[in-house]
């Protein structure tokens, strides 16, 4: 009978802590329950959730792990009766996506002492959606045993990666897949110009031995020896060493500094608590947190780097990080999904015959390194131009038209779409794969003509 | 008049308890797979601007090179995983039923852990063994100067699909082999037929049935699987290609929907033409006076070489296994044949940090598999047994979930029920963690449907007459003569649900909301995120490996056992 | 169904060999299934094994086949050993007691497989196929599945199979335990004049032992892996070697009893209830006085003495108690307490005659000629 009663007695305690749980939620100082979806990995998001609740023992943080893009998904998927508190990860162009979704609220940092730009790109949302708070860096990452083993050069520029000898040795993820990705890419295009950026990009591509769907896929494959050189994000590199694997990276002189950033949820259970996470990943206390081995990333509060070991990057010290290219956002927004759709359709899914183009010229060349031909030379340079041409123009990118087949949604009938995504991309995959094969028989031709 | 008088005939010989069951059943897979999956996929039906209806979209998918590409991809692909699992499967299976064969047990029940193949992980250990610079390669060419493209683009995925899928046709197949009478057999030898022939012309068409429902099998999940070619970074494919439209950000394009529809339609149109295939030819059962299978003794030489085919294929399909627990106690292994060296902390980090996820696994796909049995169960009586109009398509439905992409089903769970909140607490039902258990359950429903099903196809409907003769209720006799009676095929479908679902990501992902609730598929997914939790992922995947071995083990004995009591042991 | 199979449909008469099975014994692990098995079976002859089931028939039938190893002795096909040979290359037809058709095949195409494998040329197979298919009277079937077939029919389809090799030798294995009653009796009828008009060798497995004693010319019964007799029918009825033989051939009436010596007449055997018969010089086979052993007798030797007369010449006398009976029809068999024993005895019957009622006193004469003494 006692023991009966004791039992009745725990169950109710137990629901009322589970039913104040709940109304807690809406209290105003920071406490009860901080549901954060995020893409960073586990080793990061531990550190700072250990590093917060010894901060804020009232809050009990939970942490949703997805892919950017899963976690964008969820969050429009859920918005009826959203839950999630933080949307938390690197890329902004997942952030513009929730912006422009209405599913996120604004607030400004209490956090003093933030620059505004970190390299040459703004570390916050200027409408103060989302806010920066890690700096990072693109950049090439080698496996030394790797490189022994296949006697290859340490590369450190993009325009070494378009040498030869790194032919499919190279891997990078898709810039459709991966924010940071694109942002390399647009950085590349906006440094070089859009013609010459892309002849790099796709020379470099030429050389690439996969293009992976997921960010983690390139350092991942480069730890573990399957291809020797991955164009990555700074601290997957850094932390991949810090693990031990015998991996090290370079930043190139034409990279952007990239903020990885929060924001808080439209309509956020527990806005308060939200708003208290985000100060305190700005705070001095926050940002030490990126230092650790294990995450390795820039902060945004450059106080911080004086506890930082010798050697750490530093993009407000050093100015050749990150501040090359003079980054435009609204060129770069403008042109966000046609930049990866041509990648995709001339790069990615023509990776084959891309290679096949590029390994003709490889050989013509060669050839003619030792049997100089000037009429090959010209069918080379053609072949080359081939393979760079591009199927619209700078201008066409930006146009809103263009745009308009890969955004659109049908939100009323006077919404007008010229063509379809799918009509558009059909006519640039024929497009690469007609001027790739242009490109190889002329390639072949050379080499005929040099031996 | 005779059409009135059909009806009320049929009426008549309607019942309310298998009725009633079925109309549970419909409800049950209209509103966990047909109402989200169509949520979904209505969008590929729909015009961009007008959302009008309108199948421009399935004009744009076969005017396009890269979809057509894809597809074709994806059918090579599918069609020679077949042929390859085939490969690996047939002498196993052959082998361990039609030979005196110390071990067969054995190697039937390692056969099967492949099935078992944790997500992300299982790629990875795969590369660092057959990759371009995985073990094998790295020695093969430090020693003999050449490498082989294990892994390389298409061939990768066949490689490692037949590798990770076979245990479908092993399955079937053995069971088959197993039910041939040998009087087949022999009447063929007595008429002077022997060796690979009377394989090619007896044996096989004989079990014919059981290969076909694997091969089928095999060619489904090949077909609609995306996990392993993204890991392999093959994109053209259709599922991938389904995937990265469906998952991108920002973009709202229903092309994606529209490989969704042409992926379950394929899935549809293949079970249909295996249907077609098999139908009449359900032969394969013992008939009166034989003895079952017979077991031939092999001669030494014989017996050498056969050890040497089945000790290879098993190497062969367990290296991802041997690849993950040389993993899981590695320090660091980059671009070596193996680890630099060996450690036990990773286990040790599991042990802290991911009791929950194996709680939480061993609850959702328990629940998971045993929903999947009951309905299965139920779905295979109502169809075979009863006069129900429309059972069949019970039938139809539920196997339709096999070819429904996880993400597809994750993303319909989530559009469907999210605005539906829970009595009391008021959360939203998506987050209720037994919309996971469903999710699971629907994605392996049709694996135990297929088991039950055959399983009742065995049991002679006289032994139901005789217990309802004998005065038990219809019920009675379903739950004390029928069921029991199938205790093996609803075994088979308990462990292939089960061990499946433990492992599965792609639903999951979608429908994870909290951590406290999260499988281990989810926990081996955040491991892989990051270089530090390779070593405690691949730990984790162990894990994964030994629960699911050992709930196939444990519900073997307890189903032997309960076949022994009744005095059913064979 | 009232087909007579015409052999000359086939293309030539069989050579027919004889099977001669010598010292064979087969164990599975320890289980002796087969003890020193020595049979001489004749070319041409339609011999049977006899005996109830697990007394080792069908797994010597098998070993003839091939699908069993003996451990030790040696089965001869035709003079020439073929103990080593795989069941492929042995050239003998058995006939399954499932049929085995193959379900995936068409009667043609399972009649036709044998041919196939002995790689005869394509026209003659045909031939051949529609002949063997002509000869069971299914050649209108030949495009059927056998599922599609009743069991007679399946059972000619698996002849017709078996035929068709033009096999040294032919087994049937329990051939007619899958048919109905009516068409057991019709079908043993056509097995036998299709035998007898191929002249091949066949060999018969039955636990019936009316099929065996209707159809073979010559039966060996046996029981718990060994031979007990062999004979013919007629033989094995008459003089049954043992208790056994007797008792699985027909109905055998058992009294005990020991011998003794009887004087100038020989030897005697005493029991219960029975006057002392005399038994000749052959049936005591020379067992001495004082040799315990049992009187076998079947129920048509004895004859109800309602006079109570002497016996008559020859004849011994039993006196007993009718314990129940039973009206068959043409006779009545009672069954008599004869000093603790039951005996059978047949009366025959006309219409109008009296029954005999349980618990009445009734006097038995047998005639001793046709008693056999049987040792312990």
């Amino acid at each position: 009978m006692l023991r009966t009663t004791r039992t009745l007695r725990n169950a109710a305690a137990a629901l009322a802590v589970l039913l104040l749980s709940g109304t807690t939620a809406f209290a105003q100082d920071a406490s009860g329950k901080l549901v954060i979806v995020t893409s960073f990995p586990k080793d990061m998001t531990t550190a700072f959730q250990q590093a917060y609740q010894k901060a804020n023992p009232k809050v009990t943080v939970e942490i949703l792990n997805r892919n950017t893009n899963a976690g964008v998904k969820y969050l429009q998927e859920t918005a009826s009766n959203n839950g999630v508190d933080l949307f938390w990860a690197s890329a902004p162009d997942a952030f513009e996506v929730l912006k422009g979704a209405g599913l996120l609220q604004p607030y400004k940092p209490k956090v003093e002492g933030i620059p505004a730009k970190v390299g040459a790109y703004p570390v916050n949302d200027p409408e103060g959606m989302y806010a920066g708070f890690a700096a990072s860096g693109y950049g090439i990452m080698w496996n030394s045993r790797y490189m022994k083993a296949n006697d290859l050069p340490v590369p450190k520029e993009w325009a070494d990666l378009t040498k030869p000898v790194y032919f499919d040795h190279v891997a990078i993820s898709a810039p459709s897949r991966s924010g940071t990705t694109h942002l390399t890419i647009e950085t590349i295009l906006q440094g070089e110009g859009w013609e010459k950026g892309w002849r790099t990009n796709k020379e470099m591509a030429g050389n690439y031995r996969t293009i992976t769907e997921r960010s983690f896929g390139v350092p991942d494959g480069v730890n573990s020896g399957a291809f020797g050189v991955g164009i990555v994000i700074d601290f997957f590199a850094l932390s991949s060493q810090a693990s031990g694997f015998p991996v090290e990276f370079a930043y190139p002189t034409i990279t952007t500094i990239v903020p990885a950033n929060v924001g808080v949820v439209k309509n956020a259970p527990n806005k308060a608590a939200a708003e208290g996470f985000v100060d305190f990943l700005l705070s001095p206390k926050g940002q030490e947190v990126l230092l650790e081995p294990a995450i390795r990333r820039l902060p945004v509060n450059p106080v911080t780097y004086e506890k930082a070991p010798a050697g750490y990057p530093n993009p407000f010290k050093d100015s050749s990080l990150g501040s090359q290219v003079n980054f435009d956002v609204n060129v770069s927004q403008a042109r966000y999904n046609v930049v990866d759709a041509l990648f995709d359709q001339l790069i990615t899914f023509q990776l084959d015959d891309l290679k096949a183009a590029t390994q003709a010229i490889y050989k013509a060349e060669a050839a003619l390194a030792k049997k100089p031909n000037d009429k090959a030379k010209a069918l080379l340079a053609e072949a080359r131009d081939l393979v760079a041409a591009m199927p619209v123009t700078a201008e066409q990118a930006a146009d809103p038209q263009l745009a308009g087949a890969f955004t659109v949604e049908r939100k009323s009938a006077k919404d007008t779409v010229p063509e379809r995504q799918a009509q558009v991309e059909q006519k640039w995959a024929a497009f690469a794969k007609e001027n790739y094969a242009a490109a190889r028989k002329k390639a072949d031709e050379a080499l005929a003509l040099a031996r | 008049m005779t059409s009135l008088a059909l009806t009320r005939d049929r009426i008549a010989r309607v019942r309310p308890g298998p009725a009633l069951a079925a109309l549970l059943i419909a409800a049950f897979l209209l509103l966990f797979l047909v109402v989200p999956v169509v949520q979904v996929i209505f969008v590929a039906f729909q015009d961009k601007t007008t959302g009008a209806f309108t199948l421009v979209n399935f004009a744009d998918f076969f005017g396009n090179d890269l979809f057509m590409r894809s597809f074709a991809n994806s059918f090579y692909v599918s069609a020679m995983s077949v042929v390859v699992a085939s490969l690996l499967a047939l002498p196993l299976a052959y082998l361990t039923t039609r030979f005196e064969f110390r071990g067969s047990v054995l190697i039937q029940s390692l056969g099967i852990i492949p099935l078992i193949m944790p997500p992300f992980i299982g790629a990875v250990a795969m590369q660092l063994l057959f990759g371009r610079n995985g073990s094998v390669n790295l020695l093969l060419r430090d020693h003999f100067g050449f490498s082989i493209p294990f892994m390389e683009g298409l061939n990768g995925v066949i490689f490692v699909q037949s590798i990770h899928y076979f245990p479908f046709i092993l399955i079937n197949l053995s069971a088959s082999l197993k039910n041939i009478d040998r009087a087949m057999e022999e009447s063929a030898q007595n008429l002077g037929c022997h060796g690979f022939r009377l394989f090619r012309r007896i044996v096989f068409p004989l079990a014919m049935p059981g290969y076909v429902a694997g091969a089928s099998l095999v060619f489904i999940k090949v077909f609609d699987d995306l996990g392993t070619p993204l890991l392999l970074n093959v994109n053209d494919m259709l599922a991938p290609q389904a995937y990265l439209r469906i998952s991108s950000i920002g973009i709202s394009d229903p092309m994606g929907y529209v490989i969704s529809v042409v992926l379950i339609s394929c899935s549809l149109l293949a079970l249909w033409v295996s249907a077609l295939a098999m139908r009449g030819k359900d032969y394969a059962t013992v008939q009166r006076g034989g003895g079952g299978l017979a077991k031939r003794r092999l001669k030494p030489l014989e017996m050498v070489a056969a050890y040497g085919i089945v000790l290879l294929i098993l190497v062969l399909v367990l290296a991802p296994h041997v690849g993950l627990g040389l993993l899981s106690f590695a320090t660091i292994w980059s671009f070596s044949p193996v680890p630099d060296a060996f450690t036990l902390k990773h286990y040790q980090t599991v042990f802290t940090e991911s009791g929950q996820y194996i709680t939480n696994t061993l609850l959702y796909a328990s629940l998971a598999a045993l929903l999947d049995v009951v309905i299965g169960t139920a779905i295979a009586y109502l169809v075979l047994r009863t006069k129900l109009p429309g059972r069949q398509w019970l039938d139809y439905i539920a196997m339709a979930a096999l070819a429904v992409p996880g993400v597809v089903l994750g993303i319909g769970y989530l559009r469907s029920f999210y605005g539906v909140p829970m009595p009391f607490t008021g959360q939203p039902l998506s987050n209720f963690w037994l919309i996971l258990v469903f999710a699971l359950a629907i994605r392996r429903l049709p694996y135990a449907l297929r088991a039950c099903t055959a399983a009742l196809q065995q049991v002679s409907s006289s032994l139901e007459e005789a217990a309802e003769n004998l005065g038990a209720t219809k019920l009675r006799t379903v739950s004390r003569i029928v069921v029991p009676l199938m205790s093996g095929g609803i075994l088979a479908g308990f462990v292939t649900s089960f061990a499946t679902a433990a492992v599965e990501l792609s639903a999951t992902i979608m429908l994870v909301h909290s951590q406290s609730d999260a499988p281990l598929a989810y926990g081996l997914y955040v491991y892989m995120q990051s270089a530090a939790g390779r070593g405690p992922g691949a730990a984790l995947g162990i894990f994964a490996v030994i629960i699911v071995g050992l709930g196939t083990y444990l519900s073997h004995v307890v189903i032997e056992r309960g076949r022994r009591e009744r005095g059913q042991d064979q | 169904m009232n087909h007579q199979f015409s052999p000359a449909a086939l293309a030539a008469q069989i050579e027919s060999v004889g099977v001669d099975i010598e010292g064979v014994n087969l164990s599975y692990g320890t289980n002796h299934v087969l003890k020193d098995v020595n049979l001489a079976i004749k070319p041409g002859e339609f011999f049977a094994f006899l005996g109830p089931s697990g007394c080792g028939k069908t797994t010597l039938l098998r070993l003839i086949a091939g699908f069993n190893t003996a451990q030790r002795g040696e089965v001869r096909i035709g003079g020439r050993d073929i103990s080593t040979l795989p069941p492929h290359r042995r050239d003998v037809g058995m006939v399954f007691q499932s049929y085995a058709l193959w379900p995936h095949m068409t009667v043609r195409r399972n009649v036709a497989f044998g041919l196939e494998e002995r790689r005869v040329p394509r026209a003659e197979i045909e031939r051949r196929v529609d002949a063997a298919l002509d000869l069971v009277g299914l050649k209108h079937l030949a495009d059927r599945r056998p599922s599609q077939l009743s069991g007679g029919q399946q059972q000619r389809v698996a002849l017709a199979r078996t035929v068709v090799i033009e096999p040294k030798i032919l087994l049937l294995d329990e051939p007619l335990s899958n048919l109905d009653a009516k068409l057991r009796v019709q079908m043993r009828q056509e097995l036998l004049s299709l035998q007898r008009k191929l002249g091949l060798t066949t060999i018969f497995v039955t636990h019936d032992q009316e099929e065996a004693n209707t159809i073979c010319d010559r039966i060996a019964v046996m029981d718990d892996g060994k031979v007990q007799q062999v004979g013919t029918p007629q033989d094995l009825y008459d003089h049954p070697a043992n208790l056994f033989v007797a008792g699985f051939l027909g109905t055998a009436n058992v009294l005990d009893g020991e011998v003794r010596s009887d004087g100038a007449a020989g030897s005697v055997f005493v029991g219960n209830g029975i006057t002392p018969v005399a038994l000749p010089p052959q049936e005591a086979g020379g067992a001495g006085a004082g040799t315990g052993g049992k009187l076998m007798f079947r129920p048509q030797n004895l004859a109800i003495r309602a006079d109570g007369g002497p016996p008559a010449p020859g004849h011994a006398r039993l006196t007993g108690v009718i314990r129940h009976r039973e009206f068959l029809g043409a006779s009545i068999r009672y069954a008599v307490d004869v000093g603790g024993q039951l005996v059978q005895v047949d009366a025959p019957h006309q219409a109008g005659d009296a029954l005999l009622s349980p618990d009445a006193p009734i006097i038995l004469d047998l005639a001793a000629d046709k008693a056999r003494f049987l040792r312990q």
